[in-house]
């Protein structure tokens, strides 16, 4: 099976050719909107990474990774309407005073401090993941009661953002009036230089993942993916490996979140919705779960769609989206990563044995031999 | 929403009540999860389209009432009939191929899901429509402290006489034992004879039926609108969770139990505040008991 799809040294090469691609790409854009869209696009494809990360390695199905990006952007969404409150003359939002609020809540106070503010918005929902995934596979919960069960949490964490009106504005959301200002340096949302931190953080993150999945700990991960039972058996702490792998992906979706309000300076609680976290999974599923690079360009190709079409036919692009997804899943379970895994494979075999390439990942069948690369 | 008129103060008469409404809302949650319980139980499939049988319900007992005619009385089992009639062909088309991959069962009913709102949405149109119930209905009954519409005991009836009627089904009918041999094990059934296929496609259909029959009530409850199911399907899923799978005495004690948890939870708070910590108490209950309050152990699956 050493097909061109497996070749590590080809792998890391498609992956940095992507990004440099990526980063050379708003050179050619004029249109500040359009760069803004293609920001938003990376933020995304990190959605579709962090849910790779835990779905496609830790073979944990986490319909809850909106909790991390939801709880990261409500925290950037209060740092970024902090800073453009006045500690003497208007201390306060003003969604607060029309919901009779007259002194800031303890809640808000860290976020006057920009970093500290920030450093919350990235700490609070990791260690919440954390804390959570300890519950959860301590227990031993495994498969569809994970993903009922982070699913839970997810409309515990909606009715809560949507209720608390007076604390989180409600249904309306925060919007910051101002963009993020780092040390008296804002930073335009419509800008390349906010493409490019986005993007920076996001080949970071993937670059870090590849390296970290094809570590001990990465392999080991993988092979409770492939059977819990055998690694238990083999002394490893099942529990523990998999509330890491949920806490990194976590901290993935907690990056994204305040990346998203930084480059839409906006956020409500449809951060929270279950359709959204729902749809991360899909993007990961179109493209290949098993795949980082290939989830990623999963989460670029569903949402390009998306935007192409517009509003007008979203109610019809929404049939698509479900039917498209069915079809992947009875025919195509790993995602359009699969196919070229498949393609390549059937090269390989055609044109005697030559050695391998190409990027993304591994196995056909979830449950076929343990593999091992990224 | 201040501190101060955030707590309710507890009062003997009001409180009867919540307990009361409680049990409503249990036996809204138990019928919704009902069909979910079954089919989880049975076939090891987490059907997420549920929610959107349960809406499919509800436009059939729309349309029939509307535009046939029909008195709403006799919408509730034609919404079971169509609904269940609509879950084989799913289960034949779809759920059928996926039985060795729950969490893809999973993904691609979710998919359904959003294929089945957008495709009432399109024909019918987004807009809330309305189930006329009958007068008699409409009244609430007062006794001693308690005060319930009538619509909401009749929920309670149907849902007790549905819950007896599948118990009946499961436990001393030919068709019955059948179902439960699958259950247990599946390979073992077959080779006794019992055609696994067609037992799926009727466990299927039937509870696809029963969340049928659940939104014809539903949608005369509140409005009908095509992701009306969402509303319904966390809920259900905790019922389950909770309950154990595949035992239907332990949904209707999860059901129960949950329902009135919340229901005082939102007496002395608020509704939301209610549904954030009963999910979290779900959370923590099943960190120590995975497997649910009445199921056997989750070693044999």
């Amino acid at each position: 099976m050493n097909s061109l799809y497996d070749n590590r040294t080809l792998q890391w090469i498609v992956y940095f050719v992507f990004f440099a691609v990526l980063a050379v790409l708003p050179m050619f854009i004029e249109n500040a909107f359009t760069t803004n869209l293609f920001s938003r696009f990376i933020v995304l494809g990190m959605l579709a990474l962090s849910v790779s990360v835990v779905w496609g390695f830790g073979g944990i199905l986490s319909l809850g990774q909106g909790i991390a990006f939801g709880l990261a952007a409500y925290g950037m969404g209060m740092t970024m309407q902090m800073q453009s409150q006045d500690p003497v003359n208007a201390p306060i939002p003003s969604f607060m005073l029309t919901n009779e609020l007259t002194e800031l809540p303890a809640l808000w106070i860290p976020f006057w401090h920009t970093p500290t503010g920030i450093a919350l918005a990235l700490i609070v929902p990791t260690i919440f993941f954390g804390v959570f995934g300890a519950m959860m596979f301590q227990a031993r919960l495994v498969g569809v009661f994970v993903a009922i069960v982070t699913l839970a949490m997810l409309s515990a964490w909606y009715s809560m953002a949507f209720d608390m009106q007076p604390y989180t504005a409600g249904f309306n959301g925060i919007s910051p009036p101002a963009p993020l200002n780092i040390a008296g340096h804002a930073i335009d949302p419509y800008s390349h230089e906010a493409y490019w931190i986005v993007l920076a953080f996001l080949a970071a993150l993937t670059l870090g993942m590849k390296l970290l999945l094809s570590t001990k700990f990465g392999l080991v991960v993988q092979a409770i993916r492939d059977d819990p039972e055998r690694a238990r058996f083999l002394g490893y702490s099942v529990a523990g490996y998999q509330v890491t792998i949920f806490t990194i992906s976590g901290f993935i979706a907690a990056v994204a979140g305040v990346l998203w309000v930084m480059i839409v300076q906006y956020v409500s609680p449809t951060a929270l919705e279950v359709q959204f976290s729902v749809s991360m999974v899909i993007w990961a599923a179109v493209g290949g779960r098993m795949s980082l690079l290939g989830a990623i360009i999963g989460a670029f190709f569903v949402n390009g769609i998306q935007s192409y079409l517009g509003d007008e036919l979203l109610y019809g692009f929404l049939l698509v989206l479900g039917g498209l997804f069915i079809v992947i899943v009875r025919f195509l379970p790993n995602g359009l990563a699969g196919l070229l895994e498949m393609a390549l494979a059937r090269i390989g075999r055609s044109k005697a044995p030559g050695p391998d390439a190409e990027p993304g990942t591994p196995p056909v069948a979830a449950s076929a031999a343990p593999r091992s690369q990224v | 929403m201040s501190v101060d008129h955030f707590w309710t103060a507890f009062a003997f008469g009001p409180f009867m009540n919540a307990l009361l409404i409680g049990l409503s809302v249990a036996s809204i949650w138990l019928i919704a999860a009902l069909g979910l319980a079954i089919v989880y139980g049975t076939m090891g499939v987490i059907n997420m389209a549920h929610g959107e049988f349960v809406m499919l319900g509800a436009y059939s007992a729309f349309v029939l009432e509307r535009y046939l005619g029909v008195p709403f009385l006799a919408c509730i089992p034609c919404a079971f009939v169509i609904v269940a009639a609509i879950g084989a062909v799913i289960e034949l088309g779809l759920v059928r191929y996926l039985y060795r991959r729950p969490l893809d069962t999973l993904l691609a009913t979710w998919g359904l899901s959003l294929v089945l709102i957008q495709t009432v949405r399109l024909i019918l149109g987004p807009e809330p429509k309305n189930i006329a119930s009958p007068e008699f209905l409409n009244s609430s009954v007062q006794f001693w402290v308690f005060s319930l519409s009538l619509f909401r005991l009749f929920v309670i009836a149907v849902t007790l006489a549905t819950f007896a009627g599948t118990w009946w089904l499961m436990h001393r009918t030919r068709v019955g034992l059948m179902v439960r041999a699958v259950m247990q094990n599946k390979e073992i059934a077959s080779a006794h004879g019992i055609d696994t296929g067609r037992v799926y496609t009727l466990t299927f259909a039937y509870g696809a039926g029963l969340a049928g029959l659940a939104g014809a009530m539903f949608g005369a409850i509140k409005n009908v609108f095509p992701d009306m199911g969402s509303g319904y399907i966390v809920e259900a899923f905790l019922v389950v969770v909770v309950g154990g799978v595949g035992s239907l005495i332990g949904s209707l004690v999860s059901a129960v139990g949950l329902g009135e948890i919340y229901s005082v939870f939102a007496y002395f708070t608020n509704g939301t505040f209610a549904k954030f910590w009963l999910f979290l108490l779900v959370v923590v209950f099943l960190r120590f008991r995975p497997q649910g309050l009445f199921a056997e152990s989750l070693g044999r699956r």
